[in-house]
């Protein structure tokens, strides 16, 4: 009998182990089904009500009539003018209205004068769904304020480049995928995710519930070595891994491609070739995570314990692409060396529409598969140990 | 047959804890030896020294003359362990359970599947034999991890307590099946605590205490030798009354 057919026996008997598990099967398999159409039913609804306020923009007003010229002005830019309720401030706090247009009463006695006038925009921007009517209110109001100026400068025959002597042009470099960064993000998140997710439960099992069941024990007497249990428990963990991944992003890809979605600009691509993308870029995760688990997992006497030392691996690896979210700063070059981290930046290139150079691939692979090794050789030591079995 | 010369094992912060010093005894082949001590007089630290899954730190021990250290992997394929930890899979069937251990012993094909059939027959397992072992008893249990032991026909048996948490009628299957296989020459070391065992079933005794052998010998002879009437009080007559409660 050769190692090979010693660890594809433990890799066999492993994943019929773990099929015949039905709640464990069932949870796993549905969410990673069932996340890419949710998730993306979710998010383009959101996007799809927000491009829709941006584009007929409901304006409550109070004191339309302090300015008419203004309100006028509005009308003409397809703006539906409402009037306020009294307690618009308490409906703004509690989300019933997104922004208030207040004109002040001494509007046109203000204009006479010759004094700036007030209105005053009110709003609540922590409110992400808001966000859009504050913005076109907002630059709407701009826009307002600049026509009226110009007006004046050219009555009292000034150039009105006199008054703005630096004139910005924006030119966007971004490709229509390259917007939306933030869903951009949760789809990258979530790949990363399905690779992490998809084989707890069933890592957890091969190792601390195989202490705890007390079979481990009698395994060890019998011909096979620590590297070849190690090794076979490792192939079935990370087979059923990448199939979790394979399902979540087939999900994905259905979703996006087949699904009636509301018809907004999907903000990236997901075709088939960011779909093999995705898969090349979680692979050394698909390696790695599950030999990270086998030896946190056998560390563990009990179930119990395990799992609560993996929740801290489920931290860090869930924490990374969060906090480069927030860095909002261009990476440093060294950060594609970093696994989870490396896979994070280039499954949102992937997003982009951006080819994955091979040297680049075999960048980000390199630590993951060194730790593999690593992670493997130290739980077939691990398997050596005597208090492996003992003092349970 | 079990050689064991002089073993020692210890445990725990400067190694304090002496659970087997100096342990020295035979088994011999076509004989059933017992090994019966008091809770904690290191009999499950000498099975397992001789499972070959803890390395003694001092001593010898040989299995049909393969060293436990040197040779663990031929020593390994001869012997068959029931261990202390007799865990199954649950949601593998009683024959999956078998076969599992069977191909880690290099066994397959059709050999392997009579071969299963024969002990789970023999163990009066063969209606649960593809039924998953969720549901079993304790004795269905312990039937199949004795299955699960024998499946490569090993020479040497060895079985850490096999009669705990069995009723009566398992126990007795359970000794017709150790008397048979002694009848087929198999070299036979049980653990146990319990005296009845020891006097149905034993051809010789080796009695442990706090981790050195204390007496061997076949029941008459220790009746002899301490001048009592009964087993249980030639044990306490031999590791001296306060073992039982001092350990």
């Amino acid at each position: 009998m050769t190692a090979l057919d010693r660890i594809l026996t433990v890799s066999g008997k492993e994943l019929t182990d773990t099929l015949r598990d039905r709640r464990t099967m069932l949870v796993t398999l549905l969410t990673a089904i069932a996340a890419g159409p949710i998730f993306f039913t979710l998010i383009l609804n959101m996007a799809a009500s927000q491009a829709e306020k941006a584009r007929d923009l409901k304006l409550p007003v109070q004191g339309a009539g302090n300015a008419p010229a203004l309100i006028a002005f509005l009308k003409r830019q397809q703006v539906t003018i409402e009037a306020a309720p009294n307690d618009y401030e308490a409906k703004i706090r509690s989300g019933d209205l997104d922004v208030v247009l207040a004109i002040d009463a001494a509007f046109e006695g203000d204009v006479a004068a010759g004094k700036a006038a007030t209105v005053r925009l009110v709003y609540d921007r922590s409110r992400d769904r808001a966000r859009a009517a504050i913005e076109s209110a907002e630059s709407l109001l701009r826009a307002y304020n600049r026509q009226w100026g110009t007006q004046r400068l050219l009555l009292r025959g000034v150039a009105p480049q006199v008054a703005s002597p630096l004139e910005v042009q924006g030119v966007d470099l971004a490709t229509p995928q390259q917007s939306g960064s933030l869903i951009l993000f949760l789809v990258a998140y979530y790949g990363l995710f399905a690779a992490l997710m998809g084989s707890i439960a069933v890592a957890l099992d091969a190792t601390a519930g195989e202490r705890e069941r007390g079979s481990l024990e009698p395994l060890l007497a019998t011909p096979i070595s620590t590297w070849q249990l190690a090794v076979g428990k490792w192939m079935a963990i990370g087979s059923f891994d990448l199939l979790v991944v394979l399902l979540t992003l087939a999900g994905f890809y259905l979703t996006l491609n087949f699904a009636p979605l509301p018809a907004i600009g999907v903000p990236f691509l997901f075709g088939g070739a960011e779909l093999l993308r995705f898969v090349a870029i979680l692979l050394p995760l698909v390696m790695l995570l599950p030999a990270v688990l086998l030896y946190v997992g056998l560390r563990g006497r009990t179930l119990k314990e395990a799992q609560s030392n993996v929740s801290a691996l489920v931290f860090v690896v869930s924490m990374v692409p969060v906090v480069q979210l927030f860095l909002q700063k261009k990476e440093p070059a060294w950060l594609l060396w970093v696994p989870v981290s490396s896979q994070y930046t280039l499954l949102a290139r992937a997003l982009r529409g951006d080819a994955i150079a091979t040297a680049v691939w075999l960048q980000s692979a390199t630590l993951p598969l060194l730790l593999t090794i690593a992670a493997l050789l130290a739980a077939a030591r691990l398997l050596r140990r005597e208090d492996v079995f003992a003092g349970r | 047959m079990i050689v064991v010369d002089g073993l020692i094992k210890t445990f725990g912060k400067q190694r304090a804890i002496r659970a087997v010093d100096g342990a020295r005894f035979v088994a011999a082949d076509a004989a059933i030896t017992g090994l019966l001590g008091p809770n904690g007089a290191g009999k499950t630290t000498v099975l397992r020294m001789l499972a070959t899954l803890i390395p003694p730190d001092a001593g010898t021990a040989t299995i049909d003359g393969f060293d436990i250290v040197r040779e663990r992997a031929c020593v390994r394929s001869r012997i068959g362990v029931l261990s202390d930890a007799r865990g199954l899979y649950a949601r593998l069937t009683a024959r999956e359970n078998v076969r599992y251990y069977g191909r880690l012993q290099g066994l397959g094909g059709t050999a392997l599947e009579a071969r299963i059939d024969s002990l789970l027959g023999q163990l009066g397992l063969a209606a649960l034999a593809d039924r998953r072992t969720q549901g079993f008893s304790q004795g269905e249990k312990m039937k199949v991890a004795i299955a699960r032991a024998l499946v490569h026909d090993p020479a040497t048996i060895m079985l850490d307590e096999p009669t705990g948490g069995l009723d009566v009628m398992s126990i007795r299957g359970l000794r017709e099946l150790l008397r048979s296989l002694r009848a087929a020459g198999k070299c036979i070391l049980i653990s146990t605590h319990v005296m009845q065992e020891v006097a149905l079933l034993c051809d010789r005794i080796v009695i442990l205490g706090r981790g050195r052998v204390q007496a061997t010998g076949t029941g008459a002879e220790l009746l002899a030798r301490t001048g009592e009437a009964s087993l249980e009080d030639a044990f306490v007559s031999l590791l001296g009354s306060a073992e039982g409660l001092a350990a």
